[in-house]
């Protein structure tokens, strides 16, 4: 079906892009890499009075390490992340979170900050960028502002950015020494959105024993969710399958997940703690292997 | 690929070489024009305004904003259609709801018995300008209460979907002593399954062109199987049959999708309506939401056999859903009834089959057509018997297969030879070694299937194709056949059968297929049918062309008649002198011998049988055996199909390339059907209507489906061929549920095999599974 007829605009900066909003308010949807927007606006699920294509917003492209940070621009391409392009080498989590998404046509076109923008609950990005302790970097009319992950995400399809704001990047901190990640997903197809995801990183000390745990979840609940008991549980613990195994099975999973087409709200409760253990498991081994 | 080599009859140059098909490259290379690839000169575009609502009354249809926008040529409604019902015959049944003919509406009049249901059509200069149109078109519902499951349908008090009542066909079959055979079967195996409703999804959703030729008839350029519908196309204008034209393309997947009618008609009103040319294109929302889909059935089975695994008795009780209205639902439900005991000999059945109005989406066609729904149930039953008498799952199929000359419990006796075990045997064998579980928690197990399932069309339509051949006067040779090619090498078959029996290269045969005006009609492109009909149709055509041939060359020659062949394009007599055909083909037209030949095959026909009297049904039937090899993750529920062989007997490959392809596509489906796909209807509406909801498997959910051709040349059609079309879609889903339970000891009966109800039938979820409609 075609999309309902819009406007069409195409800034060609930062500045340009963001007052553009500002005078278009809710009636204009910014367009990136497009995986997204264009099957809903020919579905006709959005009708938008304009669109806002960012492609020609070079500086939105631009990957920085920064000392123990690392800034991705909201224009990188999936990809990009997939293949660990540049400086993104050193965020492995993001590299295999990215790897799971859609198909390679899929991510060859999207981008990072479409998708965690786009706020869906069962993406890759959002989660992964929850996992990481990510902070997203937003740019208005009344200047920029740096939202942390954990509100950033409001609610279903929903985040902080307001009308008038464009999400330029997020900042993710680097993975410290002994640290191991994992992405644990399950879809019914492959390359589809996932039912339930599990994104865990884990950092241990000298001893070998948790001194930080982190995971999120996709699928589990309108925003990524986090698993703060099991993540402090596990701080001091020797994090072998069976403990963590014994640690998830004792922690209630603060999550609400819904029931749709493919999976119950029991079924996806189910799978969070099969995969928050696995997750967790593989992180820890990839810890260890970095050696004391 | 395995292929077991078979003495030919006659020594064979053409048929049975695996050539590629002429259709493949131009499809590869983006040549063919589709459907949907037609234009024309002031070419206008129908949209479909659809019900929002599964049942409800129309208080109000106000067309007069639409119509008045710019660029609008045309609206219709119910009103504005000259005969608004087209009908389907129902012969033969045998109960209480006696002959019936059935209505199909096709524009609302009044009441939306279904979500998605045609209330008004548009045409107009773009398609956004259609969109809007259909978007500006006033509806005022009343919503009524529906009925969405046909148990729930045939209870007492039920809101009725159509005056005449809920219960749309019934069918039925007893032979023998069902229940006193029960009584003393040694064990009984009693097991309910249910499998679901699936679309066809075609790559190519429904499309099509149509305009009022020059000389006023009505032509329509549409993606088909069936160029035949030109006569309900002709019944819905009030216009006489033969000013009315179907031409179908290369179609682009049918699957018994395209059998109804679905573009035709509305192309038809729009064009003759407009006298302009229209083209309508279905988006995949609009045929995932209302194009007729699969049957859903539950199916009971009370399965008695004796110690040593001799089936006894089949009690079976079927129940479909037919959704709104009737389509092909009667005998989608006749296939499921004469087959559902599986190809085994059961002295003592009973089937019970009724099929149920109600307002989900209707169903009809689909490859298979009922009887691929049964194989769930009778495979499973026979992987339980095996289990609890502790015998393998193929000796307890082989101490109960049906032998040619056997009767089916129909009464109709089989005439040609079933190698169904001869499947079964190569199927398993060919998963070779047993693969070792990756992880712990993983299991691995393997599961049999077989099937049978008829071809060509049940024997009281008297089926016949023509199918004309000529030679030109330069030896090339031309062949025209009605037959819609819908993408299983339809016309190439048909080439090749001509090329054999002539003596000239397959390149050197041009085919012109699917033109009700231009081509002679060969029926449907359906029921596993266009390589038996029409493969005969041609060879009888060739045949009695290359006689007449030959006999010209053996003058031409001088040689004795009879002893001249017809190779490399020319006449060659037996000490090897030779007459090229151009030259045969001049001394014939000199003598005035006709270069040109009609053939007309017949297939074997029979009076409606009365299924609980018993008859023949079909023409025959074919079978086949899938073996699977899974691995489960018991902590998850998710099924892995690691390695999938199938087999079966096509009498004789006449392409094994196309064989192959149909084997392979068709095991696809099927392992879709039995994993993933399923249309998702909540109170008759559809939430599945994108490809990210409704879950076909991609080349990455699924094995290498490995290929075994057997060849027992003992077919009705060309050369001993059966046909293949639709058998490889059956025993999947079977194969797998019997697979899963060698694995992981639980027993899968309900469609699609998802790892939610794996994981519950596994004990992991504690809380019961959510009710379902």
């Amino acid at each position: 079906m075609p999309a309902v007829p819009f406007d069409y605009h195409a800034p060609a900066t930062l500045a340009e892009a963001v007052s553009l909003l500002g005078s278009l308010g809710e009636d204009a949807k910014p367009l990136a890499g497009g995986q997204s927007l264009l099957p809903l606006l020919t579905l006709r699920l959005v009708r938008p009075r304009a669109v806002v294509d960012l492609h020609r917003l070079d500086e939105l492209r631009a990957v920085r390490r920064d000392g123990g940070t690392l800034e991705v621009g909201a224009l990188v391409r999936h990809r990009a992340l997939e293949r660990g392009e540049g400086p993104l080498v050193l965020c492995p989590l993001l590299q295999e979170a990215a790897a799971l998404i859609g198909n390679v046509r899929v991510r060859a076109l999207g981008t990072i900050g479409g998708s965690l923008a786009h706020a869906d609950p069962a993406a890759e990005l959002p989660a992964a960028v929850r996992a990481l302790d990510g902070t997203i970097l937003v740019q208005g009319a009344a200047g920029a502002r740096a939202i942390p992950a954990e509100e950033f995400f409001a609610g279903l399809l929903t985040t902080a950015l307001r009308p008038d704001e464009l999400l330029t990047a997020v900042r993710l901190p680097l993975p410290g020494p002994r640290t191991g990640h994992a992405v644990e997903e399950f879809s019914r197809r492959a390359g589809d959105f996932a039912i339930v995801a599990a994104f865990a990183v884990v950092q241990l000390d000298a001893a070998g024993r948790v001194a930080a745990a982190r995971v999120a979840l996709a699928g589990c609940g309108p925003t990524p969710r986090r698993l703060d008991a099991v993540e402090r549980a596990l701080v001091g613990l020797a994090p072998s399958e069976e403990e963590i195994r014994r640690v998830v099975a004792h922690r209630p999973l603060e999550i609400e997940p819904d029931s749709d087409v493919h999976a119950s709200a029991a079924y996806r409760r189910h799978l969070a703690g099969v995969l928050t253990v696995r997750a967790l498991a593989r992180a820890a081994a990839g810890a260890r292997a970095f050696g004391p | 690929m395995a292929r077991e080599a078979t003495p030919a009859t006659e020594p064979l140059r053409v048929v049975g070489r695996a050539i590629p098909r002429h259709d493949a490259r131009d499809k590869v290379e983006a040549r063919t024009l589709y459907a949907a690839d037609w234009q024309m000169p002031g070419m206008l575009h129908g949209a479909v305004l659809r019900s929002a609502y599964p049942s409800a009354r129309i208080r109000r249809l106000d067309v007069s904003r639409a119509a008045a926008l710019p660029g609008v040529a045309a609206v219709l409604t119910a009103r504005d259609v000259p005969r608004n019902v087209l009908w389907t015959d129902v012969p033969g049944q045998t109960s209480e709801v006696g002959p019936l003919r059935a209505r199909l509406v096709l524009l609302a009049d009044g009441v939306v018995r279904y979500q998605g249901e045609p209330v008004a059509l548009v045409a107009a200069e773009t398609p956004e300008v259609a969109q809007r149109a259909v978007e500006a078109i006033d509806v005022e519902y009343e919503p009524l209460p529906g009925v969405f499951d046909p148990a729930a349908a045939l209870a007492p008090g039920a809101p009725r979907v159509h005056e005449e009542g809920n219960l749309l066909a019934r069918w039925q079959i007893r032979c023998g002593d069902v229940e006193r055979a029960l009584e003393r079967a040694d064990v009984v195996i009693d097991t309910t399954y249910r499998c679901q409703m699936v679309d066809h999804a075609y790559l190519e959703p429904e499309a099509g062109v149509a305009w009022v030729d020059a000389d006023g008839v009505l032509t329509i350029r549409a993606s088909t199987q069936v160029i035949e519908h030109f006569r309900d196309v002709a019944e819905v204008l009030g216009v006489p049959h033969n000013r009315v034209r179907v031409i179908a393309p290369y179609v682009g997947g049918g699957f018994g999708g395209k059998e109804d009618v679905t573009v035709e008609v509305f192309l038809g009103l729009l064009a003759w309506r407009t006298r302009r040319p229209v083209r309508m294109v279905w988006s995949r929302q609009e045929s995932l939401l209302a194009r007729a889909k699969r049957h859903p059935f539950v199916l009971r089975y009370r399965t008695g056999a004796a110690r040593d695994g001799t089936l006894v008795a089949q009690r079976i009780e079927l129940l479909g859903d037919a959704g709104a209205y009737a389509y092909l639902s009667a005998l989608v439900l006749l296939y499921a009834t004469v087959t559902a005991c599986g190809p085994y000999r059961v002295p003592n059945a009973e089937v019970q089959a009724r099929v149920a109005y109600t307002n989900n989406p209707p169903t009809s066609a689909m490859r298979g057509f009922g009887a691929m729904q049964m194989v769930l149930g009778y495979e499973s039953q026979m992987d339980q018997l095996a289990r609890r008498l502790g015998l393998d799952p193929v000796e307890v199929r082989a101490r109960n297969a049906l032998h040619k000359g056997d009767r089916l419990p129909v009464g109709q006796q089989i005439e040609t030879r079933v190698a169904v075990i001869e499947a079964a045997r190569r199927a398993w064998a060919g998963l070779g070694p047993r693969v070792a579980p990756r992880t712990p928690h993983h299991r691995v197990g393997r599961g049999l299937a077989c099937n049978i399932q008829p071809y060509g069309r049940i024997v009281w339509l008297h089926d016949w194709a023509s199918a004309w051949v000529g030679i030109e006067m330069d030896g090339s040779v031309v062949v025209r056949a009605g037959v819609p090619d819908i993408g299983g090498g339809q016309a190439s078959a048909l080439c090749q059968i001509a090329s054999e029996v002539l003596g000239v290269e397959p390149a050197q045969v041009a085919i012109h297929i699917a033109d009700s005006a231009l081509t002679p009609l060969a029926g449907t492109t359906t029921a596993t049918r266009q390589l038996y009909m029409s493969g005969n149709a041609v060879l009888a055509a060739a045949r009695e062309l290359r006689a007449r041939v030959l006999e010209v060359a053996a003058r031409l020659l001088e040689a004795p008649p009879g002893r001249v062949e017809l190779r490399e394009g020319a006449a060659v007599a037996p000490d090897g002198r030779r007459v090229a055909l151009a030259q045969v083909m001049k001394e014939c037209a000199r003598l005035g011998v006709p270069r040109s030949h009609l053939g007309v095959y017949h297939a074997p026909a029979g009076d409606p049988v009365d299924l609980a009297r018993g008859g023949r049904v079909f023409p025959d039937y074919t079978f086949g055996a899938h073996a699977v090899e899974v691995e489960v993750d018991t902590e998850t529920g998710a099924v892995a199909v690691l390695r999938h062989v199938a087999c079966h007997d096509v009498g004789r490959a006449i392409n094994p390339q196309s064989v192959e392809g149909q084997i392979q596509g068709g095991a696809a489906m099927g392992l879709g059907y039995g994993l993933l796909e399923e249309v998702v209807v909540e109170a008759g509406v559809n939430l599945t209507t994108s490809l990210g909801t409704y879950l076909v498997p991609t080349a990455l959910d699924l094995p290498d489906v490995e290929p075994v051709i057997l060849e027992s040349g003992d077919g009705k059609g060309p050369f001993g061929a059966r046909g293949i079309g639709e058998p490889p879609v059956g025993p999947p889903a079977a194969a797998v549920a019997n697979a899963i339970e060698d694995a992981t000891g639980v027993r899968i009966t309900e469609l699609p095999i998802t790892p939610e109800r794996v994981a519950r039938a596994l004990g992991l979820l504690e809380s019961p599974a959510p009710g379902r409609a």
